[in-house]
């Protein structure tokens, strides 16, 4: 299961001791690697029932009961103007939990490991007239030989708000 | 939290509560005195108790500039409580106050947060000086360190003396707690209502943070002689329980204890000799207090220390041990000592004055035997009559009901009410939310299909009876009223009509109306915006207009509030010059913001365009239009807790903000539907029926729209997979089944799959994230978790209705 996935990932974890480290989680959607700061995951879990909720944007697939909670989830795919495929095993849903206590599920196509990124690794994303690009990017990690592009969780959630009439 | 001393931090919470509604209160008490014209003695009173607590707590949480702005404050109501100065300008006495208030309100916010600085108050400070010198006719200098230290000295000398009738008692506190001074002074603080005299030694604890070591060294010395109704051990009560004392030694037990108290109720005194050689007189005298104990509670005695110092047994062969109680108890008491053993007689002490050591004590003469018949209770009443020379009578009323109340909270003395954390509560709701949610998992589980169970279903029906009776007791506990939240406007309007220089009335009905205490906290913010709106836009800014509109030259504000059918409707209404729709539409047309043609809009629409949020932040249409400052947050805030603002306004004639917003996080009985994979619910106080259609029911427009005609009557029929896009099971509208739902004297008909049954569902509200596409206008009010874990959309018949 998606959740032992995750269990067996964390435990290899180096334990690094500076500082400014920041540990962030990576997750695969299509082939490229993308990663979230781990301050904003409250948890992992695999794709259950999702209810519809209709007349919203079709990136937000719906709300799941999380514990007593009903948590809206969307889906990166979508989000990303990318196709979506149909969940399996692997697909996950990493809750992420903001400042103001609002919780947000996003569906991915599989979790990978915990890294620990130091500020060296973190560059900066080309500069592009294309918004869209990478509007929800905040910067490019590049780690061990693999390039993980850091999603702005903010962004991601809030783009919108505000612009509905 | 800002940092404070360690073991502080608990206390902080309680403080930041405490000083808060103080505060509110003071406003109040300010508010209310100024309409009337006129401090009377008791608001007096009230604000200087009110600072009086609010510098003893605040010194001891060791927030210095809290405790001296309030010390000032204090002494600026003590002279105009003493002297009662005749006051040139109230209005610079209100403002002066209200400003220190509002300084402290302010200092209490940062006390909340993370890093908290000390704010330096030292220019109103200066300013309430200056006002206290004009108080004071400018002929005293204040200078208060000169003024406390004879005070000091005074008070040690008549420490020493040791002469009058007051109780001296010597204070220890915990080790290590720290800040004796203050402590000691919290002490000084709480007693104070309850003597008529005290003074205490050091006195000048308050300023002085040196004192603390004395304190530690020697002890804290109060001499004190309580107060009308009250006994030396009520106070001794009050001392013991005050937080950190550790001890209390009784150096020395006044007399006026019996004047005052014997004025009160009667006391009677009486003098217990024990067998010669019987030994251990102390003890004995203490079995024959545990004795009368059991009839007669409250009593006092001389020696008091029998206890602890087998020295007293001399005094006792000597003197005689005296027992102080209730006359009315005579009998009874008479009784428990004559049964005590080793009592050899008794006499009744006509004088109740001190039997200290140097007082020489009643001769025998008066004595009567134990063998001889008991006196009766009359009897004794006379012996307690005679009164010794009365202490200073005391001259203000004692006890008045706020301060009490402030008291008994610090205190937390015998009362009847809590202040519970929030959080508690939330916590107990969610639990009872929960408890609904499982006795539906348990009462429609699918094991019990099919089975007869007439005991399960009278329990069932019991359990569901009382989670409802728990729902509503949970629910009344959270309810609050909207006053304190409308009371607050008052002081906005004030500052409002002082700057604007408008006169305007609020005027608030309804405000007695409850709401959950969690949604009264999320007004505050809407209200206060929309109160200043209609204040700085609303109202017209020359009275002329007014006058040129036909309109009384006083504007007038209404805040009124009102429970209707599970919600309640708060508008904030005034009589000003309205909204000019054209200009709104103008302004939005110009922005972009129009995705239909300028002439498709609906006057509503363009009113409640001014809640979007492009409109706040363009200055131009606050000028046209008086409105949108902040109103996209007003509507922000009030959709967080489930609720919707709409505008009305006629133009010329006054505008309305009207609010609703839920009871509660409220429980509902709702029917369930199913359309497709998805499940509904809907209110089952809006559904008149349901029923299965028949082909002649069916009636088509000349739009080709479908209406159901029922008894003669047509309804629309709004097909739900339609209206929200989902894969029916069946499109056939005689398969599905149809309800007609009403609100607001509205119907229509709604098509759905097939009906699932009824339920208590517990509306949760949707996440920000989906509350920004409006999904509320599409009739969707919340969601709830139904027994088997999946989630239901709630819908809201009114928002159907009106958008189809």
């Amino acid at each position: 299961m998606a959740e032992n996935d995750v269990i067996s990932a964390t435990g290899t974890v180096n334990a690094v001791d500076h500082a400014d480290v920041t540990e962030m989680l990576s997750f695969e959607i299509s082939d490229a690697i993308y990663a979230i700061e781990i301050k904003y995951i409250k948890e992992i879990i695999g794709v259950d029932q999702i209810t519809i909720v209709p007349k919203i944007p079709d990136y937000i697939k719906g709300v799941i009961n999380l514990r007593g909670k009903v948590v809206p989830v969307i889906s990166v795919r979508r989000r990303f103007d990318m196709d979506e495929i149909p969940y399996d095993s692997r697909t996950c849903i990493i809750v992420l939990e903001f400042e103001d206590g609002e919780q947000v599920g996003i569906i991915v196509d599989r979790v990978q490991e915990v890294v620990d990124v130091k500020p060296g690794d973190i560059s900066k994303t080309p500069d592009s007239k294309n918004i869209n690009a990478n509007r929800y990017i905040k910067s490019i990690i590049h780690l061990d030989n693999d390039i993980r592009l850091l999603i702005d969780c903010n962004k991601l959630i809030n783009d919108d708000r505000g612009m509905i009439i | 939290m800002a940092k404070f001393e360690a073991g502080m931090e608990a206390m902080a919470d309680m403080y930041v509560f405490e000083t808060t509604s103080l505060l509110d209160e003071l406003d109040q008490i300010l508010m209310k005195t100024e309409n009337e014209s006129g401090f009377g003695e008791e608001e007096i009173n009230e604000i200087f108790r009110t600072m009086h607590t609010i510098k003893g707590s605040s010194a001891m949480m060791g927030l210095e500039n809290m405790s001296k702005l309030a010390h000032a404050i204090e002494d600026m109501f003590y002279i105009i409580r003493e002297n009662n100065p005749v006051i040139s300008s109230p209005e610079a006495l209100y403002d002066l106050i209200f400003a220190a208030s509002d300084l402290m309100k302010a200092e209490i916010e940062l006390i909340s947060g993370d890093d908290y600085e000390p704010t330096d108050f030292s220019e109103v400070m200066q300013k309430i000086e200056e006002f206290v010198a004009v108080l004071k006719g400018e002929t005293a200098a204040p200078s208060a360190p000169a003024e406390t230290q004879p005070q000091a000295q005074t008070q040690e000398a008549s420490s020493d003396s040791n002469n009058s009738g007051l109780t001296k008692v010597q204070v220890f506190f915990e080790e290590d707690c720290k800040m004796e001074n203050l402590r000691a002074s919290l002490v000084i603080n709480r007693i104070t209502e309850a003597c008529s005299e005290l003074n205490y030694f050091p006195s000048d604890i308050e300023t002085n943070s040196a004192t603390a070591k004395t304190i530690v060294d020697k002890g804290f010395e109060i001499n004190f002689c309580p107060g009308k109704g009250k006994t030396i051990d009520d106070i001794l009560g009050i001392i013991s329980s005050t937080s950190n004392v550790n001890r209390y030694d009784l150096i020395h037990r006044g007399s006026a204890e019996a004047a005052s108290s014997a004025a009160d109720s009667n006391m009677a005194t009486v003098k217990v000799h024990f067998d010669d050689d019987c030994k251990m007189e102390n003890l004995r005298a203490s079995l024959v207090v545990t004795n009368i104990k059991d009839v007669c509670y409250d009593i006092t005695y001389e020696p008091a220390d029998i206890e602890e110092n087998s020295e007293s047994a001399k005094v006792i062969v000597e003197d005689g041990f005296i027992v102080h109680f209730d006359a009315d108890k005579t009998a009874a008491v008479i009784q428990a000592i004559e049964n005590t053993p080793c009592v050899k007689f008794y006499e009744f002490v006509e004088n109740a004055a001190p039997a200290s050591q140097t007082a020489p004590a009643p001769t025998g003469e008066t004595a009567v035997k134990s063998e001889a018949a008991a006196p009766s209770a009359p009897a004794a009443k006379p012996a307690a009559a005679p009164k010794t020379p009365a202490s200073k009578a005391p001259a203000k009323p004692t006890a008045e009901q706020p301060a009490n109340t402030a008291a008994a909270k610090a205190g937390g003395g015998k009362q009847s009410l809590i202040s519970v954390n929030l959080n508690k509560l939330d916590t107990l709701l969610d639990l009872v939310g929960e408890i609904v949610i499982t006795e539906a998992m348990v009462t429609s589980n699918p094991d019990l299909n099919g089975l007869k169970l007439d005991n399960f279903q009278k329990s069932a029906r019991q359990l569901r009876k009382l989670n409802e009776e728990l729902q509503d007791a949970v629910m009344s506990i959270r309810m609050v009223p909207l006053s304190g939240a409308f009371n607050k406007m008052t002081r906005i309007v004030r500052d409002m009509k002082v700057k604007l220089n408008k006169d305007v009335d609020l005027v608030f009905e309804g405000e007695e109306t409850e709401v959950d205490k969690s949604i009264i906290d999320q007004l505050n913010d809407p209200l206060m915006h929309m109160v200043r709106n209609s204040m700085d836009h609303g109202i017209e800014e020359n009275v002329e207009d007014r006058i040129a509109a036909g309109k009384s030259p006083k504007g007038k504000i209404t805040l009124s509030a009102s429970n209707a059918s599970g919600e309640v409707i708060i508008v904030v209404a005034d009589d000003g010059q309205g909204i000019n729709p054209e200009k709104v539409l103008a302004k939005a047309e110009r922005n972009g913001m129009l995705t239909r043609p300028a002439n498709e809009y609906s006057e509503k629409e363009i009113l409640n365009m001014i809640m979007l949020p492009g409109f706040s932040t363009n200055e131009e249409v606050t000028e046209y239009s008086g409105r949108g400052v902040g109103m996209d947050v007003v509507r922000k805030n009030i959709e967080k807790i489930g609720g919707s603002v709409s505008v009305e306004s006629k133009f010329g004639e006054g505008t309305s903000f009207i609010i609703k917003i839920p009871l509660t996080l409220s429980i509902v009985e709702g029917m369930e539907i199913s359309v497709g994979d998805s499940i509904f619910s809907i209110p089952i106080n809006s559904i008149r029926e349901s029923f299965k259609v028949k082909p002649d029911q069916i009636v088509k427009d000349t739009n080709g729209r479908e209406m159901i005609m029922i008894r003669g009557e047509c309804f629309p029929l709004i097909r739900l997979y339609e209206l929200y896009d989902l894969d029916p099971k069946t499109n056939d509208i005689f398969e599905g089944i149809v309800l007609t739902v009403e609100s607001d004297g509205k119907c229509a008909c709604l098509l759905a799959d097939k009906l699932i049954g009824e339920h208590q569902v517990v509306v949760k509200p949707f996440s920000p994230l989906l509350s920004n596409y409006n999904i509320k206008q599409q009739g969707m009010s919340g969601c709830s978790i139904l027994g088997d874990g999946s989630i239901t959309i709630i819908l809201d018949v009114n928002n159907i209705i009106t958008d189809f």
